[in-house]
């Protein structure tokens, strides 16, 4: 796993860095939890061209999305509930798919699973083939589009492979077999997180040391001491009209 | 003449005879052979003509044979099989394909003989009269598939939202599934939000490991329920990927690629740390929180389910209780004493090794 490319984990300097992303969030400062974030070889400067893009890219919130292609108040409200980008991110309930509470698109989805394999619990547990593909899974390839994209473009302009990881629960991630050098740690897309979104485009300097030497990085949204780069916050855009055919924008 | 004519009439009763018990002895075998005899009618196939099929061996099926390999997977395999409800519990491939799948070749194969060895490759006995086949997959032949899976991107997909990043009053409370090697730990508490991770396809593998061969080093035997299971049906894939999102049901080849040499399940992957107990309350975790390397995994090949010393290092490098053995006080003793055996974590036949220089690092 290493940016440039080359797999020799015999190489006595290659090392770890210890990612936290811990930002202020309600009042509260937490590990940012679940979060894929990548490692881009060359610094701020190198990569100049790139972050600005990054930063030009439009971003369309999870709502947003959701709204565009016609998602009910209740399927939007059940993600928001849930703390859910997608309907993967967690299992339905009996109460989401039948009774007063239940969401539009589940109840179909359910009705449709239950006639196909005759089955309650197999409708429910496998509740998500029957979903239409916008709802199921578009904002996903959406923003997994996106991200190509954009993964391609900073490969392209450093000449080199960007590998990612996701932080944990606790917002921890580890980036290992690195070479020393200089880097750029970005999310590419705003993290969500409340009315607003975080970019981070972070350099990192690894110097020379010995193998498997732990490089601490913490990023947040707020100044700290021990906070080594601020992620650029901005309120979430307003809702545009998305072409569903084509999923561009008006 | 007389006697010439005698012998005639006597073969010609004979032949007859045979002919009428033979007919007789058909009516009465099986339906299994009756339909296979109907299929092989219906489809008039010429028979097998190349001359180095003599030699090849019929009781085994190899997928990746010249001939298989020109066929679809959904050419044989039905999904799902007719025994669904029965065998898996939810749509799947369950059983065998149909002799149909097989006749338009090897018509000859199967009417070779009293018992053709090409009715071993499925069925427990060769007879006309009994049907029973192997259980599917055939529990102890070799695995002629090796599974595709990117973690990455399935942890992407489940993984998105959750743990508060929308919300900005999300309480702290753990809400991922977590590993799930404490069976009672939330038992009693109210059952808090649970986020889809790791454990929907990795469950505790309640059984004991199979000791490495030559068994367990220092007699240390970990205990049932320290490793997760490898997911070995489609009850974790079809509920995703039966109709909608790619590979579906029929596009086994999105998933399953043909290994280049038989694989062998492993019943658990090699491990360095062997005393690490997964149950203990401390340790209980996202997976991926040690597990690092799974995130970033787009294939399996090369995986390794590794857990890097920087992930132990938060809590084990120091304490200040002098009771608690640490990587610290471990690695001051092998400066003492270059036969000092590092006995926390692992077996013997590990912690005399030579200290990795990944150890070594966290004290520099």
């Amino acid at each position: 796993m290493s940016p440039s490319g080359t797999t020799s984990s015999q190489n006595l300097e290659r090392q770890v860095v210890r990612l936290r992303v811990r930002p202020k969030i309600g009042g509260e400062t937490k590990g940012l939890a679940r979060k894929r974030f990548y490692l881009i070889k060359g610094g701020l400067e190198a990569n100049r061209n790139f972050v600005e893009a990054l930063k030009q890219t439009h971003m369309l919130s999870r709502e947003c999305y959701y709204r565009n292609v016609g998602a009910s108040e209740a399927f939007i409200r059940w993600l928001k509930e849930n703390d859910c980008e997608s309907v993967y991110c967690r299992e339905a309930e009996a109460k989401d798919v039948e009774g007063e509470k239940a969401v539009p698109e589940f109840r179909a989805a359910f009705a449709n699973g239950r006639r196909e394999f005759g089955s309650r619990e197999l409708a429910l547990k496998w509740l998500t083939v029957n979903l239409r593909e916008e709802i199921r899974n578009g904002f996903y390839r959406r923003q997994q589009a996106t991200l190509d994209a954009l993964i391609k473009q900073a490969e392209d302009a450093s000449k080199a492979t960007v590998v990612s990881v996701m932080t944990d629960r606790k917002g921890t991630a580890y980036f290992t077999d690195l070479e020393p050098g200089t880097y750029l740690v970005s999310n590419l897309v705003p993290a969500e997180i409340g009315s607003k979104g975080i970019l981070w485009t972070c350099e990192l300097k690894i110097k020379t040391g010995a193998h498997g030497t732990e490089t601490p990085f913490l990023i947040s949204n707020q100044q700290d001491k021990n906070v080594k780069c601020i992620g650029l916050e901005q309120p979430l855009p307003a809702c545009e009209k998305m072409d569903s055919r084509t999923s561009s924008f008006h | 003449m007389r006697r010439r004519i005698i012998t005639l009439v006597i073969f010609a009763v004979a032949a007859l005879a045979m002919f009428v018990c033979t007919r007789l002895s058909l009516n009465a075998e099986g339906a299994a052979l009756s339909s296979l005899q109907r299929t092989a009618r219906q489809r008039r196939v010429a028979p097998a003509r190349s001359s180095s099929r003599a030699t090849r061996n019929y009781g085994r099926f190899l997928h990746e044979s010249n001939a298989h390999k020109k066929l679809s997977c959904n050419d044989c395999h039905k999904t799902p099989t007719s025994n669904w409800r029965t065998a898996s519990g939810f749509p799947d491939v369950a059983d065998y394909p149909a002799h149909d799948a097989c006749i338009n070749c090897h018509r000859q194969q199967f009417f070779k003989g009293a018992r053709p060895v090409i009715c071993t490759i499925c069925h427990t006995r060769v007879s006309p009269r009994d049907e029973s086949r192997f259980a599917f997959r055939h529990p102890s032949r070799a695995r002629q598939f090796v599974a595709e899976f990117p973690h990455d991107k399935h942890q992407d997909v489940i993984a998105r939202g959750g743990g508060g990043s929308f919300r900005p009053d999300a309480s702290a409370r753990t809400r991922f599934m977590p590993a799930l090697f404490v069976a009672t730990a939330h038992a009693t508490q109210e059952k808090p939000t649970q986020y889809n991770n790791c454990a929907i396809c990795h469950e505790t593998n309640a059984r004991l490991p199979a000791p490495p061969v030559g068994g367990w080093p220092d007699g240390f035997t970990p205990p049932a329920g320290t490793f997760k299971t490898v997911p070995t049906s489609h009850a974790s894939c079809f509920n995703c990927h039966w109709k909608s999102v790619e590979p579906v049901r029929d596009n086994c080849a999105g998933c399953h690629k043909t290994a280049s040499a038989a694989s062998v399940a492993l019943d658990a992957s090699p491990r360095i740390s062997n005393k690490f107990i997964h149950m203990r309350e401390q340790h209980v975790a996202e997976c991926t929180s040690c597990h690092i390397h799974i995130t970033a995994a787009t294939t399996l090949r090369g995986l390794k389910p590794d857990v890097p010393i920087s992930t132990c290092a938060p809590c084990h490098k120091t304490s200040t209780d002098a009771e608690i053995v640490t990587l610290e006080k471990e690695f001051d003793r092998r400066k003492q004493d270059r036969n000092f055996t590092c006995a926390k974590c692992h077996t013997s036949e590990v912690g005399r090794r030579d200290v990795p220089t990944s150890h070594a690092a966290l004290f520099e």
